[in-house]
C-alpha cells in the first residue's frame, strides 16, 4: 500500500552506503517499496551518487581552487530559498549563536535550504551537530538516530555536545532499550525514542545442519573492525587462560582495523600464535562458510550498539558469548539463546567459555534453537521495515 | 683512548633524552658528533664538537643535496660515484638516500651509530667505506616491531650478522636481539643515564588521605594505559581515595570512555605532554609512578622517579626487571594485569615510613650504581673502541 503523506525523506549520511552495507541499503530499498521516497544528504568528499537515491553533497570548502565557485553555489541557494535562510539564521540567534557563526552555520547547511522534505533524518547523532535548527528551518520534521559509537564514546570526549539537539524537537530512534534508558537519562521524554533494533537477512543467514559439531579443537570466531571497542584484546587474554588449562581451541578474528599491530602483539605476547589467525577482510560468503565451520561466535566488546554480526552468528546455530556492554545483552537472552559476561573482565569469559565448553549436547542445541527462533522472529528484515515506516507515518 | 668521529642517525631531531645525554657526554671528551636525523623542531648544542644535519622542509633537502653534491664532487669524487652506484642497485628513492647519505659520506666517521634499527638496510653501505656501524636495540624496534611486521623480522636476520656492535638498553633486549642473527659478542649493555646532580633524592612523606598516582609517556598502546585504568577501578570499588594523572596523553577517545565507562571521571586527569622540568615537579609531588606498560626498553621516567624519590610500581617487561626489584626497591608487576596492580598499589600505601624509607633509598642506589651519566658514557666508549679496534687490529 503506498504511503500517501509523509513521504519524502532526506536520509543524512557521513558516506553513501557501499554495495556491502546491508543496513541502509535495505533501508531505503524497503522504504521505497512502501512508497516513501528517499533522498540522500552526505557531507562525503567523495561525491560517489547512491544507485537509487537522488544524492546532495555538502559543499567543501577545502578545495581552494573550486572554492569560489562553491560560494556561489552556496549564495545562490541561499538568495533563492530567503524564507529558510532567514529563517535558519533567526533560530540559531535564538539559540544564541554570534552573528559570524549563525552566517557560517547557514553556509554550512545551505545544500538543504531547497529542499522540500517531510522528514530530515540523520543517519548518526554526530551528523547532527551544527544541523539542530535546520528540519524547523526547511518545515521538515527532525529525526535522529543514535548509534553505539555516536552515544557513547563521541561525548565520553566531548561532554554535553548533545545539549542543544536535546532541547529540540526531535523523533530519536535507538537500538536497544540500555540506549533508550540512556537519552531518558539525558532528560528525553520517553515517547520520543522509538527503538528499532537492527535485523538481518534470515534466508542468507540459515545454517546447512544445525548443531554440526564436530570440531575436535573448539573453533571461536568473530567479526568485526580490529577497533578497541570491539575488546578484542580483553578475549586474546581470556583465550591465554584456556591455553593454559591445556583446552584445544582454535580462533579466528575476521575483519581489519587500526589494532592489528597491538593485537598481534598481544596473541605473541600471550603465547597464542598457533591458537589464533587473523583472517583479515573478506567477502560475505566465505564469513559464513567460517561461521559454517565454527562451534561458537565471541563478540566481548567494550562498548556496543547492538551488532548485526552476533544476530547473524545466531542464525548461522552457533554459540553466542558476549559482553553486557551497551545492546548486547539484549541481543542475546543469558542461559536461553546464548552467555553474557560482564564486559572488561577476561578471567570471567575464560570462565563461561569453559562452562558452556562443558555442556552436554541436548543443552547446546536448545540454546542454538532458541537462538535461532528468536533472531528469525524478532529480528527480520519485514519486521524492521514495518517498524521504520510507523516510524515515519505515526 | 682515540677521540672518534661519530655520526648519530637518531630518526628524529632533537633526539630523546638519553642520546642528547651521550651526545653531550661525548663531545665533552672531545669526541666529535655528527647527528644525522629528521628535523622536527630547532635545537642547538653548546658544544662545537657537535654538528647537526637536520632534513626538514623541501629547501632545506634541497639544499642539503646542492650543498654534500657539491662537496662530495669536489673532494671525495671516488666516493660519491661508489655510493651513487650502491644506490642505484639498492634503493628506490634515490633522491631522498642522497640527503641521507651524502652528509653522512662526507663526514666520513669512524663510527656510524644508528639508532633506528628499522632502517638498517639503508645503512649498511657505510661498510664499504670502512665506518664501523654500530646499532641501538631499543624498545619498539626489536620488541615488536619484527613481530607485528615479519618483514623486518627478514631484514634484521640479514643485516645483522653485518653489524660491528650492538647497544643494548637492557640484557633483555639483546635476548630479543640473539633472535635476529645478532652475535652475543658484538652485544653490549650500556644503560640509560642520568644527570644525578640535577636529580636531587628526596624522600617525602606519603599522603594519608589521597594517594596521589602518576604515569608518564605518549599515548600508544604500548603503555598499557587500558590496564592501568581497569586497575583504578578495582580501586575504587575497594574505596581506596586516590588521584590517577596520566601525562602525555589528551584526547585519546579509547582512554575517555573506558574512564567514563567504569565511572573515574573524579579520579582520573589527563594531562597533555609536558616539559621535562615540569614532568619532574609532577613526579615530586606523587605518591607513586605507575608504569602498566606492556612493552619497554627501560622506562627512563622510572630511572627518573627512583632516582628523585617516588616509590615506582612496574609491569615487568622489557628489561624492567634489570632495574626494579619486587619489594626492594620498588614494585614489579607481571602485564596485562589489573588486579595485581591494583593490589601493588595498596601495598605501596601500606608500607611504614622505614619501609618506604628503605625502598627509596635502594632505588636511589640502584640508580647511583648503573644508570649515571659518566658511567653511560664510558661504557659507550669501551663498545665503540672494542668495535673500532676487533677488525682494525
Amino acid at each position: 500500500m503506498k504511503v500517501k503523506t509523509a513521504n519524502r525523506i532526506g536520509l543524512v549520511l557521513p558516506a553513501i552506503p557501499g554495495y556491502s552495507e546491508t543496513f541502509f541499503n535495505s533501508k531505503i530499498k524497503g522504504l521505497q517499496e512502501n512508497g516513501f521516497e528517499v533522498v540522500l544528504f552526505s557531507n562525503s568528499k567523495l561525491s560517489i551518487k547512491h544507485p537509487s537515491c537522488t544524492t546532495f553533497f555538502a559543499p567543501n570548502f577545502d578545495l581552494k581552487f573550486t572554492l569560489f565557485f562553491q560560494l556561489f553555489i552556496v549564495l545562490s541557494y541561499c538568495i533563492k530559498n530567503f524564507k529558510s535562510t532567514s529563517k535558519l539564521y533567526k533560530l540559531n540567534k535564538n539559540d544564541g549563536l554570534s552573528t559570524k557563526n549563525s552566517i557560517k552555520n547557514i553556509l554550512i547547511n545551505s545544500y538543504f535550504l531547497p529542499h522540500k522534505l517531510n522528514w530530515l533524518h540523520f543517519g548518526f547523532g554526530t551528523m547532527a551537530l551544527q544541523s539542530e535548527n535546520v528540519a524547523e528551518a526547511i518545515n521538515a520534521k527532525m529525526a535522529v538516530s543514535f548509534r553505539g559509537f555516536d552515544l557513547y564514546i563521541y561525548p565520553a570526549k566531548f561532554p554535553n555536545c548533545y545539549n542543544l539537539l536535546f532541547s529540540k524537537n526531535v523523533k530519536y530512534h535507538v537500538l536497544s532499550d540500555e540506549m533508550k534508558n540512556t537519552l531518558m537519562d539525558s532528560g528525553i521524554y520517553s515517547d520520543k525514542i522509538h527503538k528499532i533494533t537492527p535485523a538481518i537477512n534470515s534466508d542468507y543467514f540459515k545454517p546447512d545442519v544445525i548443531g554440526n559439531t564436530t570440531n575436535l579443537v573448539f573453533k571461536f570466531v568473530t567479526v568485526g573492525r580490529l577497533h578497541w571497542k570491539k575488546g578484542l584484546e580483553y578475549t586474546l587474554e581470556a583465550f591465554s587462560i584456556l591455553k593454559q588449562q591445556n583446552i584445544l581451541f582454535h580462533y579466528t578474528i575476521i575483519g581489519e582495523g587500526i589494532e592489528k599491530e597491538k593485537l598481534m602483539f598481544a596473541v605473541h605476547q600471550l603465547n597464542l600464535e598457533s591458537n589464533v589467525t587473523f583472517a583479515g577482510k573478506i567477502p560475505h560468503n566465505d564469513i559464513k562458510n567460517i561461521l559454517e565451520t565454527s562451534d561458537y561466535y565471541i563478540q566481548y566488546s567494550s562498548q556496543e550498539g547492538f551488532c548485526n554480526a552476533v544476530l547473524e552468528a545466531q542464525a548461522m546455530g552457533l554459540l553466542c558469548l558476549v559482553s553486557d556492554a551497551d545492546g548486547l545483552s539484549e541481543n542475546v537472552l543469558h542461559g536461553i539463546t546464548g552467555w553474557v559476561v560482564p564486559k572488561r573482565r577476561p578471567s570471567l569469559l575464560a570462565q563461561k567459555i569453559i562452562e558452556t565448553i562443558g555442556l552436554n549436547e541436548t543443552e547446546k542445541i536448545k540454546i542454538r534453537k532458541n537462538a535461532m527462533e528468536r533472531v528469525n522472529k524478532e529480528f527480520n528484515l519485514s519486521k524492521q521495515m514495518q517498524e521504520f515506516k510507523s516510524f515515519y507515518t505515526d | 683512548m682515540k677521540k672518534y668521529k661519530i655520526a648519530i642517525y637518531s630518526g628524529e631531531i632533537p633526539p630523546p633524552t638519553f642520546i642528547d645525554r651521550l651526545i653531550n657526554g661525548l663531545a665533552t671528551d672531545n669526541h666529535s658528533i655528527v647527528l644525522v636525523g629528521n628535523l622536527t623542531k630547532k635545537v642547538t648544542y653548546q658544544s662545537n664538537q657537535i654538528k647537526i644535519v637536520g632534513f626538514s622542509g623541501r629547501i632545506s633537502k634541497f639544499w642539503l643535496l646542492i650543498k654534500y653534491s657539491f662537496l662530495l664532487f669536489l673532494f671525495q669524487r671516488k666516493n660519491k660515484k661508489k655510493i651513487d652506484k650502491w644506490i642505484a642497485s639498492n634503493v628506490k628513492n634515490s633522491k631522498l638516500s642522497k640527503i641521507r647519505f651524502y652528509p653522512v659520506l662526507y663526514h666520513k666517521p669512524d663510527i656510524f651509530h644508528l639508532q633506528w634499527a628499522k632502517s638498517i638496510a639503508d645503512w649498511v653501505w657505510v661498510k664499504e667505506f670502512d665506518i664501523k656501524l654500530i646499532v641501538s636495540l631499543r624498545g619498539a624496534h626489536i620488541n615488536y616491531t619484527p613481530i607485528c611486521e615479519p618483514k623486518f623480522a627478514e631484514i634484521y636476520r640479514k643485516y645483522f650478522p653485518l653489524v660491528d656492535a650492538f647497544h643494548g638498553v637492557s640484557n633483555e633486549i639483546i635476548k630479543e636481539a640473539l633472535k635476529y642473527n645478532a652475535a652475543i659478542e658484538k652485544c653490549k649493555v650500556v644503560y640509560s643515564g642520568l644527570d644525578l646532580e640535577k636529580l636531587t633524592f628526596d624522600s617525602k612523606e606519603k599522603q594519608v588521605e589521597n594517594i596521589q598516582l602518576l604515569s608518564i609517556g605518549r599515548n600508544h598502546w604500548k603503555k598499557g594505559y587500558r590496564y592501568a585504568l581497569d586497575a583504578m577501578h578495582i580501586l575504587k570499588q575497594n574505596n581506596i581515595k586516590f588521584t590517577y594523572t596520566i601525562v602525555g596523553v589528551d584526547l585519546d577517545e579509547e582512554l575517555h570512555f573506558q574512564r567514563k565507562q567504569l565511572d573515574l571521571i573524579d579520579e582520573v586527569i589527563f594531562v597533555p605532554k609536558l616539559a621535562f622540568n615540569d614532568v619532574i615537579l609532577k613526579l615530586r609531588n606523587s605518591d607513586l609512578l605507575l608504569l602498566p606498560s606492556l612493552e619497554e626498553g627501560i622506562a627512563n621516567v622510572v630511572l627518573e622517579a627512583m632516582a628523585i624519590g617516588t616509590i615506582v610500581i612496574s609491569t615487568d617487561c622489557g628489561g624492567m626487571k634489570e632495574v626494579v626489584t619486587q619489594k626492594e626497591n620498588g614494585f614489579l608487576v607481571p602485564v596485562r594485569n589489573p588486579l595485581d596492580m591494583a593490589n601493588a598499589i595498596q601495598e605501596a600505601n601500606r608500607l611504614s615510613d622505614t619501609e618506604r624509607s628503605k625502598m627509596l633509598s635502594l632505588a636511589r642506589q640502584q640508580i647511583e650504581k648503573n644508570h649515571t651519566t659518566e658511567k653511560m658514557i664510558h661504557t659507550m666508549l669501551t663498545l665503540y673502541n672494542q668495535a673500532y679496534e676487533s677488525e682494525n687490529s
